[in-house]
């Protein structure tokens, strides 16, 4: 094991809208090293959700290279794809629509490591299921909740489980806490940092909230129009931001410490 | 923020163009017995000032709001307390009180032009003129080009675009309350950063009692004056903008917490415990005591009721002030 875990290279994405062709992510390269969280900042239409599922192989219309452990995961055939889709998972934002609502959440983490061919009885496969559940700190009696029964942020849980439980070593997160109450959003960024440090899960974190970016992120790529328009660690990044752009995300940010700070210097407050 | 009197409610002062007092509202599920979704919610909106109601999802913030204009969905009722108007201020959505939403959808209609919308809602002695007040409602909002505006139609305008239209609808009645729900929520930060400058610009101009309901404390922190923290249907801390530096409650404490910092100096957060119980599985006592690291035996049995917080403000603790244990 050497190099980084994920390398892109001028990797392009393009929708046909009619005759038009648009492109979402206009050449874009970065690399994700092991064990460290990429930080993929932008507004809505910069193209991350669009680059997102392209180095995971979900997009049609991708040039460029996108080299997972060192293999071409643009070019995988279907035994080296089902390989790739165990190790490098998504998990979106909204977990009530990724969640199947007939299915209880143990019964959901079970038909995944059965089709994966991770647990031959039925026994076996609750057994890891209640493991899974455990180690996204829920307690195994949820194996019994149908979707709806279970909070948003339990639900988040669930989905983290379900990636976890194949096996996943790589997990692109598209806005993961922005359905979140605050509080809830706490629990599951410590809970995604605790993945990080104790299982050496890589992360690709997509988001606007630069706060969240900054707690998890190890660097930073900001994206407009579908290009990388700054990059660095995020401490650097989100700190004396170098490019207008980043500068007038960073401005924007509602910040309650500082917002009362410029208030109080102005006297409005 | 008025002076609390002792037992915490807020008086309402000779300026205020609406207070409420001791809100509650109902619900009544088919056959079954009243539940209440907000309650003991006193609020006091006052010309060129922006009061917050901010909590999370679910604690009552936009029933609150729509209580007030007569918006309530089916089944539920504002059927305690009561709400007072300054004389001359009317008391209906599109004239004394006006609203705006997360979801422009809400207000826009997708198949009239702007300008026939705003139309609509221009108080009668003003349809004359109409041209020229709706132009300065769409410079107002921050349009360059109100005629190209005025004749397009809500889906051919951009999100932040939207947003600002839904304004100039909600200005053009001449309301003396703002409600904005949400107003920025759904929108990228730069331009809910303008969307909320403008907020702040048209209640001082327009003289504008502004009703802000938002989950974001950040939002709360850049343009409010007064705040009420809302938990599982109740006010739980209530005073002026600063109590964010230093809050009283454990709940309100707790919220600032979980908050990650723009600096990153906190390899841990400290999220709450828990989550926000669904309506009908409130638990007695002080609801947030399952989740509040201070909680004892007395926070189960009795509700705390809103208390006075040092000059101005309240807090419902058993813990704080006279008494108490934080
Ligand atoms: N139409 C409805 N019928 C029944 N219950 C409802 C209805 N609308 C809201 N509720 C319930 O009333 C309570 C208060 O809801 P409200 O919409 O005021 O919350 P909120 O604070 O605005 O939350 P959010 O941040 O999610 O908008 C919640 O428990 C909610 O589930
Ligand atoms: S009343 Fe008790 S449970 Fe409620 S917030 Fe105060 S200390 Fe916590
Ligand atoms: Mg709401």
């Amino acid at each position: 094991m050497s190099g980084p875990l994920m390398n892109v290279e001028d990797l392009r994405v393009a929708y046909r809208a009619g005759r038009r062709k648009v492109e979402a992510v206009k050449g874009v390269s970065f690399e994700v090293g092991r064990g460290k969280c990429l930080g993929v900042v932008g507004e809505s239409g910069s193209g991350k959700s669009s680059l997102a599922r392209a180095v995971l192989g979900l997009e049609a219309e991708v040039s460029g290279r996108v080299e997972f452990d060192g293999q071409d995961v643009l070019s995988l055939k279907r035994a080296g794809r089902l390989a790739f889709r165990r190790r490098a998972q998504m998990v979106f934002q909204d977990p009530i629509g990724s969640l199947n609502p007939r299915m209880k959440a143990g019964a959901a983490l079970a038909e995944v490591l059965r089709v994966h061919g991770l647990a031959k009885t039925r026994a076996e496969a609750a057994a890891q299921a209640a493991h899974w559940l455990e180690t996204v700190g829920m307690d195994a009696a949820y194996a019994g909740r149908f979707p709806h029964e279970l909070s948003g942020g339990q639900r988040q849980r669930v989905n983290l489980a379900r990636a976890l439980c194949v096996g996943a070593e790589f997990l692109v997160a598209d806005e993961p806490v922005s359905a979140l109450d605050v509080s809830v959003q706490a629990q599951i960024l410590n809970l995604l940092k605790s993945l990080q440090e104790n299982r050496g899960i890589t992360w690709m974190l997509i988001g606007h909230d630069l706060a969240v970016m900054r707690h998890m992120a190890d660097d930073v790529i900001v994206m407009k129009a579908g290009e990388v328009v700054e990059r660095g660690p995020a401490a650097d990044v989100l700190s004396r931001p170098a490019h207008p752009y980043t500068r007038e995300l960073l401005a924007s940010a509602p910040n309650v410490a500082r917002a009362l700070e410029r208030r109080s210097r102005r006297g409005t407050v | 923020m008025k002076p609390a009197d002792s037992n915490g409610r807020v008086k309402g002062g000779a300026d205020a163009v609406l207070t409420a007092s001791g809100l509650g509202v109902g619900f009544f599920p088919e056959g079954k017995a009243r539940l209440e979704v907000v309650g003991e919610v006193d609020l006091c909106l006052r010309p060129g000032r922006t009061t917050a109601l901010v909590g999370e999802s679910g604690c009552g913030k936009s029933i609150t709001a729509a209580s007030l204009g007569g918006l309530l969905p089916r089944g539920m009722a504002l059927d305690r307390g009561e709400i007072r108007w300054a004389a001359g201020a009317e008391c209906r959505p599109g004239r004394g009180l006006a609203y705006v939403f997360q979801d422009p959808g809400e207000c826009l209609d997708p198949v009239f032009t702007i300008g026939s919308q705003i139309r609509e809602v221009l108080p009668k002695e003003e349809r004359g003129g109409a041209g020229e007040r709706m132009s300065a409602l769409l410079r107002t909002v921050g349009f360059e080009d109100p005629a190209r505006v005025l004749a397009s139609y809500p889906h051919q305008l951009s999100g932040g675009m939207q947003q600002r239209a839904m304004l100039a609808l909600a200005l053009a009645g001449r309301p003396r309350v703002l409600v904005a729900d949400e107003p920025t929520t759904a929108l990228d930060v730069t331009v809910q950063a303008k969307i909320l400058r403008l907020l702040a610009e048209l209640q001082r101009q327009e003289n504008l009692a502004v009703l802000l309901i938002t989950h974001n404390l950040g939002v709360v922190a850049e343009i409010a004056d007064e705040v009420h923290v809302m938990y599982a249907g109740r006010v739980v801390e209530s005073g002026p903008v600063e109590l964010l530096r230093n809050p009283r409650h454990p709940y309100v404490k707790g919220l600032l917490k979980a908050l990650p910092r723009l600096d990153g100096a906190d390899s841990r957060l400290e999220g709450i415990e828990g989550s926000v119980p669904p309506l009908g599985r409130r638990p007695a006592g002080c609801r947030f005591h399952p989740r509040c690291p201070l909680a004892r035996a007395v926070c189960q049995e009795r509700e705390p009721e809103m208390r006075r917080r040092g000059e101005e403000g309240a807090v419902a603790c058993w813990a704080c002030g006279e008494g108490g244990w934080a």
